[in-house]
């Protein structure tokens, strides 16, 4: 009987919550879920941290709508994801943001989408997310804005051969592949190294590089400790390459601090120089107030946190002054989006993706980041060839 | 192509030698009370944030650590000795799933302590290459298997020469005909132990000077400890050694010749296939099948 | 005897009505014992061939990833039926166990480590058989439980409801198969395998049939699963947690009972979920570490056991 009294007692407590969030009369409950814990706990407290501040920016300047911010974690577990879905919409939530790793996002945005729910994300790039027809699916990031980012950088320094190393999961496996399809036509040999993710010693491989494919550049699809392990790899064996060039969580100021000795002219996607120096005046703001909040500099995970849920917020402010919030309009609302934001302008499409959506180039140098590619947005030019030895 | 195959025998074999300190520990306590320690891939773990610690608190060379390590990583042991052996029902079964249980408690409070985070050295001395003709490594990695070499020569000679070191293998041979020879099985055990545990911390420490460390990597090691002393077969010493080296070589080669996806397929398939068709190991006298 | 399996009816039929009629309309609780019934019924295929084969295994994964990828892919390749599916799955759950077969004449650990390299193995071969199952990228949209007769098997209810009936199978299987002269046979042999070989018991072939039922058992599980999730990936469908919390489950519960690792993992779960989650939201396994080393340290029989005998003794106090 013990599981059972407990259900119940949970059962009245969730009731109780439930009926609470939605009695204000122009606050609305917005529901995050996000990993905290587990493997993606890094990436997602980044994220999380970024829309509490958009929350607390929201707040301050609109007067006639308030955002309150629910968070659960999801443990970067489907099934937790889903059930914290199913959490958020019994607590009366009138959207979700968050996510991170399109496995967990996949699974959680069709339970959204079951419950009629508003689904906002920057942390799945995986090109089926986009596919399933779901009408309340958003998401301003993709894999082909990383595959344009890395293609344009390749084109601007004339590369001709390039090996990828690529770890065997989901998103790695995915922007290597989409790499090849798109470096292939236009004459860029590709050689492709998939890797367990349980591999250390990467002295195989790039000896494999260094002596048989000979190619001008090491492109590393992968997660932090395969970069270290890569790049040291790389500087033992010394290939005679141009340049390494990675993807997310590379470009980094935490990178740099950690592993001073690897990162140099190492290249990896950025929208943000470092140190942050936003133009723009809500850039500042987003910058000082998170600062503020959490007492470090913005990273881009913050960022693509930050950006997803003012969209939302705005969504919602213009679909509950327009009276279609309640009736399902919130979708449609999105839809509208039009907006220059930190990470360029935002359109969706039918399928809810961004169709603006491209990463930036940013490069190791000294202990800063610097924008290389596309040349329009550098703030610096580019050392190539460029190698940390 | 001769030099391909060569760098990959060379970093094979260093890796090999990391493998043989992180088994050492697993196989002797394995040896001595037929208990697998399942939390002794944590135990490393420990060890190798304690260099990370040391490293970055006190911008200390991780070498340094060692100490500490050890002190940490046999405390944590002999716990585990202590709690394991109050079991009494159903020892073989209760004890894998209590050294599990201790496993999962160290990784979280890692986890908890030290943040998800991964981790290295960031020293540019452990890091430079080496290179000796044509083969290639960082210094960490060499000095790693030089370290590894030495211990395993060590234990062998402590476990052969030692009274300790002899009362440890009658212990493991035979329980009781060891107690009426005089020898005190539990403090004999417990011993085993702590040499375990110190063999971890080096080890702990070799990896974080070598590799990078992230928290859920306890797990793993524990697993790879496992694969070698059963290619190893139990009671063996240069034996752990040879099968740790044929582990590092087996996996450098299958990258080399094939592909770096099937690294980890190639390892599990040799445990495999040593486990039911080698009921000794490669180079062990025990007897393993029910 | 027959009186504890009369309450056990009675209690199953209580839960068929009263857990949809308190919960029904809550979908984050129902989602929350659907998950745990998941874990549970892979907890009851794992207690029966530990207690019944003497067998620890530490790879239940393989069986539940197996039998997860099967489904969808004869569902989805072959238009299978979802419902004939599911049993499919579990029988190619026990092809795959056929290859385990040689690692039953290991001995205790060594065959609870070697089913966990056959899980290990399994994952990197849906990694690296693109052809068939997509790779990492996973397989999504794989379809959900069908509406039978006007009801909706996909609901939250529905799913429990499947999940209870396929449950309560499992323990009325497990039950008679430890009632029958085998599950004797195979007790005794815990105690000698000499002396049952020299009775003329062919203890390998038993043990077999052991190995065969809980792969069958934990690939219909998988396969639900499946279903329910709508979503597979090799780290996803092959995670440890697959082998790990029907452990902890049943050990927590009394893995020598046969309800003990039901209870167990609803139990488990749900405190976790509900309570570690709210009191430790980061690290929460902490405390599940730290409980299943409690109990192994101080009610190595698991809590059921503990409750029979506080029931037994209040009811003893109630006759006299």
């Amino acid at each position: 009987m013990t599981p059972l009294r407990l259900m119940a007692a949970t059962f009245a407590v969730a009731a109780t919550v439930g009926a609470g969030g939605t009695a204000a009369a122009e606050e609305f409950t917005v529901g995050v879920q996000i990993p905290l814990t587990g493997a993606m706990a890094r990436s997602g407290t980044g994220m999380s941290e970024g829309i509490q501040t958009a929350a607390e920016l929201f707040n301050k300047s609109n007067a006639k709508h308030k955002i309150k911010l629910v968070t659960i974690d999801d443990e970067s577990n489907p099934a937790k994801a889903v059930a914290a879905v199913e959490k958020l919409a019994s607590q009366g939530v009138v959207a979700l943001v968050g996510g991170f790793g399109s496995n967990i996002i996949g699974p959680a945005s069709d339970a959204a989408s079951k419950l009629n729910l508003v689904y906002m994300t920057a942390g799945g790039v995986d090109n089926d997310l986009t596919k399933r027809g779901h009408k309340n699916f958003f998401r301003i990031n993709n894999t082909q804005g990383y595959e344009r980012a890395v293609t344009q950088l390749f084109e601007e320094q004339g590369v001709k051969s390039v090996s990828i190393v690529y770890s065997t999961k989901e998103a790695t496996a995915d922007l290597a592949k989409d790499l090849q399809k798109s470096l292939a036509p236009k004459g860029i040999k590709v050689t492709l190294h998939p890797f367990d993710p349980a591999i250390t010693d990467f002295k195989p491989i790039i000896n494999k590089i260094k002596l048989q494919d000979k190619s001008e550049v090491i492109f590393m699809s992968a997660y932090e400790n395969d970069y270290v392990g890569i790049i040291r790899a790389a500087k033992v064996l010394k290939p005679e390459i141009k340049a390494i060039v990675g993807v997310w969580s590379l470009a980094t100021s935490k990178m740099w601090k950690d592993f001073p000795d690897l990162m140099p002219n190492i290249t990896g996607t950025s929208l943000l120089p470092y140190p942050v120096d936003y133009k723009q005046p809500e850039g500042k703001l987003f910058n000082d107030t998170y600062r503020k909040m959490f007492n470090k500099d913005v990273d881009y995970l913050a960022q693509f946190g930050y950006v997803k849920a003012t969209l939302l917020f705005e969504a919602i402010a213009r679909a509950a002054d327009g009276g279609s919030l309640k009736k399902g309009g919130l979708a449609d609302e999105l839809r509208k989006t039009n907006k220059e934001t930190l990470i360029g302008r935002v359109q969706f499409d039918a399928s809810g993706d961004n169709l603006n959506f491209r990463h930036r180039m940013g490069q190791h140098q000294d202990g800063k980041i610097v924008i290389v590619s596309p040349k329009s947005e550098a703030t610096g030019p580019i050392v190539w060839p460029g190698l940390p030895w | 192509m001769s030099e391909l195959v060569l760098q990959a025998l060379y970093s094979g074999l260093l890796v090999g030698g990391v493998y043989a300190l992180i088994a050492l520990g697993l196989a002797l306590t394995f040896g001595t009370m037929r208990v697998i320690n399942l939390a002794h891939g944590e135990l490393v773990l420990l060890a190798a944030y304690m260099a990370y610690m040391v490293e970055s608190r006190l911008q200390l060379n991780p070498v340094f650590a060692v100490p500490l390590a050890v002190l940490v990583a046999c405390t944590c042991s002999a716990l585990v000795y202590l709690l394991v052996d109050r079991i009494r029902k159903n020892r073989e079964l209760n004890s894998l799933m209590l050294t599990f249980a201790i496993g999962i408690v160290i990784t979280n409070a890692v986890l908890l302590i030290f943040s998800g985070d991964v981790r290295s050295t960031g020293s540019p001395f452990m890091q430079d290459a080496v290179q000796l003709g044509p083969l290639f490594s960082m210094k960490s990695e060499l000095g790693a298997f030089i370290i590894s070499l030495v211990l395993v020569f060590a234990l062998w000679q402590w476990l052969s020469r030692s009274w300790y070191g002899r009362a440890v293998r009658a212990v493991s041979s035979n329980r009781d005909a060891a107690k009426l020879m005089g020898i005190n099985p539990a403090r004999t055990e417990l011993i085993s132990f702590i040499v375990a545990g110190a063999l971890a911390a080096c080890a702990g420490v070799a990896l974080y000077s070598s590799s990078v460390v992230h928290p859920a990597l306890g797990h793993a090691l524990t697993v790879k400890a496992f694969i070698i002393t059963v290619l190893a077969g139990v009671g063996s010493v240069p034996g752990v050694l040879a099968a740790a080296l044929l582990l590092g070589v087996t996996e450098a080669m299958t990258v080399t010749l094939w592909s770096s996806a099937l690294q980890e397929l190639v390892g599990m398939t040799l445990f495999l296939v040593v486990l039911l068709v080698l009921p000794n190991g490669l180079f062990g006298t025990a007897r393993r099948r029910g | 005897m027959n009186a504890m399996r009369r309450t056990a009816f009675a209690l199953l039929a209580v839960l068929y009505v009263a857990v949809p009629a308190a919960l029904g309309s809550n979908n984050y609780l129902m989602g929350l014992v659907v998950s745990s019934l998941i874990v549970a019924g892979v907890a009851v295929a794992w207690a029966l061939l530990g207690n019944l084969g003497g067998m620890v295994s530490f790879g239940h994964a393989a069986f539940f990833g197996v039998g997860g990828y099967a489904s969808a892919l004869l569902t989805m390749k072959l238009g299978i039926p979802v419902l004939l599916a599911i049993p499919l799955a579990g029988l190619v759950a026990v092809l795959f166990s056929v290859a385990m077969l040689p690692a039953l004449r290991l001995s205790g650990p060594y065959f609870a480590l070697a089913i966990l390299a056959y899980a290990q193995i399994f994952r990197i071969l849906a990694t690296e058989m693109e052809f068939l199952t997509h790779g990492s990228g996973g397989i999504s949209q794989i379809p959900v439980l069908p509406t039978i007769a006007g009801f909706d098997l996909s609901s939250r209810t529905g799913q429990f409801l499947l999940l209870l009936t396929l449950l309560a199978a499992f323990l009325a299987a497990y039950d008679a198969i430890r009632r029958s002269h085998y599950g004797i046979a195979l007790r005794a042999m815990h105690d000698s395998e000499d002396a049952t070989r020299v009775v003329g018991v062919n203890s390998v072939l038993l043990k077999s049939w052991m190995l065969f039922v809980s792969a069958f058992m934990t690939g219909v599980i998988g396969a639900v699963n499946a279903h329910v999730i709508n979503f597979l990936e090799p780290d996803y469908a092959f995670s440890g947690i697959w082998s790990v919390l029907p452990i902890v489950a049943a050990i927590f519960g009394g893995y020598r009972t046969v309800t003990g690792p039901a209870i167990g993992a609803v139990v488990i779960y749900l405190v976790d979920q509900l309570v570690f989650k709210a009191l430790v939201s980061t690290g929460h396994q902490i405390i599940l570490g730290s409980v299943l080393a409690l109990m192994i340290l101080f009610a190595p029989d698991g809590l059921l056991p503990l409750l029979r005998n506080a029931l037994r003794r209040m009811r003893g106090a109630s006759h006299a």
